[in-house]
């Protein structure tokens, strides 16, 4: 494909920001439509607002938070899950509390260095075009992860979604592959923070999935959907956020897309059903 | 080998300081259709919920397979799914995605296929293999749970409240079916049920449960105005014919 004819593909950066969002796309894709079957869309705007207390962390013991970033937010999704697994209380209650007390612990720790406070915009909005190739390979070790949690577990993943207590009847080890998913969840959307930041990325997680739901006929055409919707948004969002007469951040101008694409399926939607 | 294949004793369940189950014992005897039978709030959802390990509880619950030591298997018919109605799963996605290690989204092997189309043709739903979920009524997704659970093979099907959620005549069926299904399959059969009409033409074996166990054994034995008075209180006792009473209420969880 030689889009260097298009205005700001001769650029390094747009071709590393098209390849990390390409890796990025079946990710999105796969693990969103888990995300919204389980009912977890809540769940992921709670890990990625666990960076605030990453960062916050990383200024403490003064690590780069390009570790203590995933490991806090593998941290709070792991917890959320036990929490939710053993608690009777309600999930959006339980995320609700965990999610604030994260948020405020990141922001009073943050708040006391006013240096650090000017990086806050760069986890809010995102930066597509700050990736560069060790965002790239991390990527697509979350991709690998993904698809071998696919291979290994996806439809179990789907059964559970159904119903966890019939899918603990009939065998399946449901507390497993609810940990490995909550796990692998909070490294999708902590690698996934640098294309549409902290306010975002739930969206970009859930909108394709959402759209997907409404466009397919079965399971196979809801994952195929959705990584239709997720890849296609991707590239025409950075080819016309990159455009002379848009000069758009990329990642709303990507969400924007994939927005299109969800009135689109309802629109769909609703002539499929009268 | 025994002729039990759930024992229960001394079962106890707390929940937020309240006693849901007290010190229930009952067996349930192999290869039959065994009913827990108690008015709303008895308790009966509970015992099953601990059966499958899903709520924790004092005492033990042994469950016995036939003739080896491995735990039988359960086939599990709820009561009714919380299913998200524009989510475009099919029955047939749902019946394979227990089974398949493939991910739907590669498709369905031609084995996995024939064989969840052979359960479902034993529950007369073959076709309904391509509707999605959202739209099946109450009735229809009754028997699709069921099929689900039988392709479990299971040696023990138990099933919540089978009478909820569908019209006499739908009981009925389902009843006939699950008597020929238990027949060819040799599985038992664990229900629980507030309808006394469905138990009094299927059971084999009653468990009459109000907190803990009032009576169990034979439905002739157990089904008296004395016993039913204790579970369901007084008025029931002085009814002629009690299981003609044939309410349609809702869950007891």
């Amino acid at each position: 494909m030689n889009l260097s004819g298009l205005a700001g593909f001769e650029n390094t950066f747009m071709q590393l920001a098209l390849a990390g969002l390409l890796l990025l796309a079946p990710i999105v894709a796969i693990m969103g439509v888990h995300a919204v079957q389980m009912r977890m869309a809540f769940f992921s705007d709670a890990i990625s607002h666990s960076v605030f207390a990453g960062v916050a962390i990383s200024l403490l013991f003064n690590v780069h938070p390009q570790w203590t970033m995933p490991l806090f937010g593998l941290l709070i999704g792991i917890a959320i899950m036990a929490i939710r697994r053993a608690s009777t209380l309600s999930t959006d209650t339980v995320i609700a509390v965990t999610f604030s007390a994260v948020v405020a612990f990141g922001l009073a720790i943050i708040s006391r260095n006013p240096g650090i406070t000017r990086e806050l915009p760069r986890f809010l909005y995102g930066d597509i075009l700050t990736v560069d190739t060790a965002g790239l390979i991390r990527l697509a070790v979350c991709l690998v992860g993904v698809i071998v949690l696919q291979v290994i577990g996806g439809n179990r993943l789907l059964y559970i979604g159904i119903s966890p207590v019939l899918a603990a009847a009939h065998g399946i080890a449901v507390r497993r592959y609810q940990y490995l998913y909550a796990a692998l969840l909070a490294l999708v959307i902590i690698n996934a923070l640098w294309a549409v930041g902290v306010l975002l990325v739930t969206a970009l997680l859930v909108v394709p999935a959402a759209a997907a739901r409404n466009l397919a006929a079965s399971t196979r055409g809801l994952f195929w959907w959705s990584f239709a919707i997720s890849a296609s948004s991707s590239v025409i969002g950075l080819v016309l956020s990159a455009q002379p007469w848009a000069r758009t951040a990329s990642g709303p101008t990507i969400l924007l897309c994939a927005f299109t694409w969800f009135l689109f399926s309802l629109a769909a939607n609703r002539s499929r059903i009268h | 080998m025994t002729d039990t294949c759930v024992n229960f004793d001394r079962v106890n369940v707390t929940r937020n300081g309240i006693t849901i189950l007290e010190s229930v014992s009952a067996s349930v005897p192999r290869g039959s259709c065994t009913a827990v039978v108690g008015p709303n709030g008895a308790g009966k959802t509970t015992l099953l919920l601990a059966l499958l390990g899903q709520i924790p509880y004092r005492g033990t619950i042994r469950l016995e397979a036939p003739g080896s030591n491995t735990m039988p298997r359960i086939g599990y018919v709820p009561q009714r799914l919380p299913v998200d109605r524009g989510m475009p799963i099919t029955v047939l996605d749902l019946m394979v995605m227990g089974h398949a290690r493939r991910p739907l989204w590669c498709g369905i092997s031609r084995i996995h296929r024939d064989r969840a189309l052979h359960w479902l043709s034993c529950v007369h739903a073959s076709t309904l293999a391509k509707r999605a979920l959202g739209v099946l009524s109450g009735g229809e997704w009754q028997r699709i749970l069921l099929a689900l659970a039988l392709q479990q093979e299971p040696d023990l099907l138990l099933l919540d409240e089978p009478a909820a959620g569908i019209d006499l005549r739908g009981e009925h069926l389902l009843c006939e079916l699950m008597e020929s299904l238990r027949e060819r399959h040799g599985f038992t059969q664990l229900m629980v049920s507030h309808d006394l009409a469905t138990v009094t033409h299927h059971a084999s074996h009653v468990i009459l449960l109000n907190r803990s166990v009032i009576a169990a054994g034979k439905p002739a034995d157990v089904l008296v105005p004395h016993f039913l008075s204790i579970a369901f209180g007084l008025h029931m006792g002085v009814a002629a014919a009690p299981w003609l009473h044939t309410s349609r209420e809702g869950s007891d969880r």
